[in-house]
């Protein structure tokens, strides 16, 4: 792949990808969840994904992080030895190889593995970016503090938790070394307020980082304090692909319906 | 060209097959997924695995799910030399870097791999453990096996294994019929880590547990993975197995491989008609 054919800063260049499924137990039809999505995102920009229920932003997500395979078009990624690869041409072995360093997902809900204590999934989420297992460690105990889960619940085992103190244990292993792009899908729709401003201080943290992120939030407030651009999906397009000035007021509530 | 640094496998397996029976060539496409069996309907002929091709390196696991009689313990039993395959090439890095296919070796030095390059845990720990024996005598067997002859040293390795596998050292010496299920499967992991094998083959390690127990012995599983930085295939019908253990896994049915993916994409985006009906039924 030619360097001419990409931006000099852009991290991630998705170029006309559409996902279509077939049902084959449901008559074998075939459902279009998204087409036509073009866009790039540099390093250290806040994309915020906007748009009503059913509009294609967390698939659009899951393309990216390779959890859905890509029916077609390009998904264009510099990897941190500025070497452009297509993800949608990545064997599965090379999936895994990119994922945690190079771009990592958080979604909604924790995805631990039952019966494996705070403390012990977090720091494994850092070793796992490279980190040492003593620095993980150390790492691991400033994200959970700084996320307002104290050490008291450490070594708990993560499905005792609660709905909302998951999520920040989901965070912080999200962001612990963090990739140089991050999906986060509706990482804090569970949250009080208190932690969810703690949550949103350390997602905003990572702009300085120089990390990318690509999110959906579901309040628009979230979206006004974090993102640099907005895009706004419908139907498994996008709309509009802009500035937050220029975006966000044409948002309506539906639009940031989860 | 290849950007992404991906490590380099440790167990190949290539148009591994085993039939029962007479062959024909023509009876490959009489059977599989398509027609809807593994029997052959002209010879009577079973083609039990045909067309197996994956690789895994260490620090991986694979997994193969699949209904009973999809093949997938075929498979993972011909790589062991439990059964002979028909056809293939399965090459192992550790023996002579891969440079032999392992089912073209005598009998003599397909066992020996077993001893400390391949071990297999099976579904049945009587498969794996000699029962009427004590489980420090079944961890002997593999290290005696590979030179150990030092009484103390073999004790202090079958503690350590024991210890590490959570199995009581108070229960040492006592005989593995004697043990509950759950046990018994930890006395069968530590036999197989025995001698620190490069390569672990799973064949459904928790069915047949009861629930608490199989959780468990899923957990040691997940730990001492993650630890020994193993090159595993995980066989199981069951996809909790599956997502907790492996990050690519292969569908099998009829004897075919249908489907190879990314664990987390065959459970969130299948693509066969097959492994689309599976997942449904996990999920209900």
């Amino acid at each position: 792949m030619s360097h001419s054919s990409h931006s000099e800063q852009s991290i991630l260049e998705v170029r006309d990808i559409a996902k279509s499924f077939t049902l084959h137990n449901i008559d074998g039809r075939t459902v279009t969840a998204l087409s036509n999505v073009s866009f790039t995102v540099n390093p250290g920009e806040h994309v915020s994904l906007a748009g009503s229920s059913g509009a294609g932003k967390s698939t659009l997500l899951r393309l990216i992080y390779r959890t859905y395979s890509i029916t077609t078009g390009t998904v264009n990624f510099r990897l941190s030895n500025n070497e452009w690869v297509d993800i949608a041409q990545l064997s599965d072995a090379e999936v895994i190889a990119i994922r945690g360093r190079e771009i990592g997902y958080v979604s909604q809900f924790l995805h631990a593995q039952p019966r494996r204590s705070v403390i012990d999934l977090v720091t494994k989420a850092g070793i796992s970016r490279g980190m040492s297992a003593s620095d993980a460690r150390e790492q691991a105990g400033i994200s959970l503090n700084r996320l307002g889960i104290t050490s008291a619940l450490w070594d708990v085992h993560t499905s005792v938790l609660s709905g909302g103190e998951k999520q920040r244990v989901n965070i912080a292993a999200g962001l612990i070394s963090p990739p140089r792009l991050l999906l986060l899908d509706e990482p804090v729709s569970a949250l009080d307020p208190e932690n969810r401003e703690r949550a949103i201080e350390v997602i905003a943290d990572l702009r300085d980082a120089g990390v990318a992120v690509l999110a959906v939030f579901h309040d628009l407030d979230a979206i006004s304090r974090l993102a640099s651009r907005i895009i706004l999906m419908s139907r498994g397009q996008i709309l509009t692909d802009g500035s937050v000035d220029q975006v966000l007021p044409q948002l309506t509530p539906g639009d940031v319906q989860p | 060209m290849t950007l992404i640094h991906v490590p380099a496998p440790v167990l190949q397996v290539r148009n591994l097959g085993k039939y029962y029976g007479t062959f024909d060539p023509s009876m490959i496409e009489r059977t599989g997924p398509e027609n809807g069996t593994a029997r052959d309907s002209l010879t009577g002929s079973i083609i039990a695995a045909w067309d197996v091709n994956f690789d895994v390196a260490a620090g991986e696991a694979l997994g193969i799910v699949g209904e009973s009689g999809s093949g997938k313990s075929t498979v993972l039993r011909c790589i062991a030399g439990d059964i002979d395959a028909s056809v293939g090439d399965v090459r192992l890095t550790p023996l002579d870097n891969g440079e032999v296919n392992i089912l073209d070796l005598d009998p003599s030095a397909r066992r020996q791999l077993r001893v400390n390059t391949l071990s297999v845990v099976y579904q049945d720990p009587a498969e794996g453990l000699s029962m009427g024996v004590t489980a420090g005598g079944n961890i002997a067997d593999p290290l005696t096996a590979a030179g150990w002859r030092n009484f103390g040293a073999i004790r202090e390795r079958a503690s350590e294994l024991l210890s590490r596998t959570e199995v009581p050292l108070d229960r040492m010496d006592d005989i593995v019929r004697n043990f509950s299920g759950g046990m018994r499967q930890r006395v069968q992991i530590a036999r197989a880590l025995a001698n620190k094998p490069p390569i672990l083959l799973l064949d459904e390690p928790t069915t047949g547990l009861d629930a608490s127990v199989a959780s468990g012995v899923l957990d040691l599983i997940r730990n001492l993975l993650e630890e020994l930085h193993v090159a595993a295939v995980v066989v199981s019908h069951d996809f909790g197995v599956i997502e907790m253990l492996t990050e690519r896994c292969l569908v099998m049915q009829h004897g075919r491989v249908v489907e190879d993916a990314l664990t987390d994409q065959l459970l969130e985006d299948p693509h066969h008609p097959y492994s689309q009906k599976l997942v449904a039924a996990a999920r209900t």
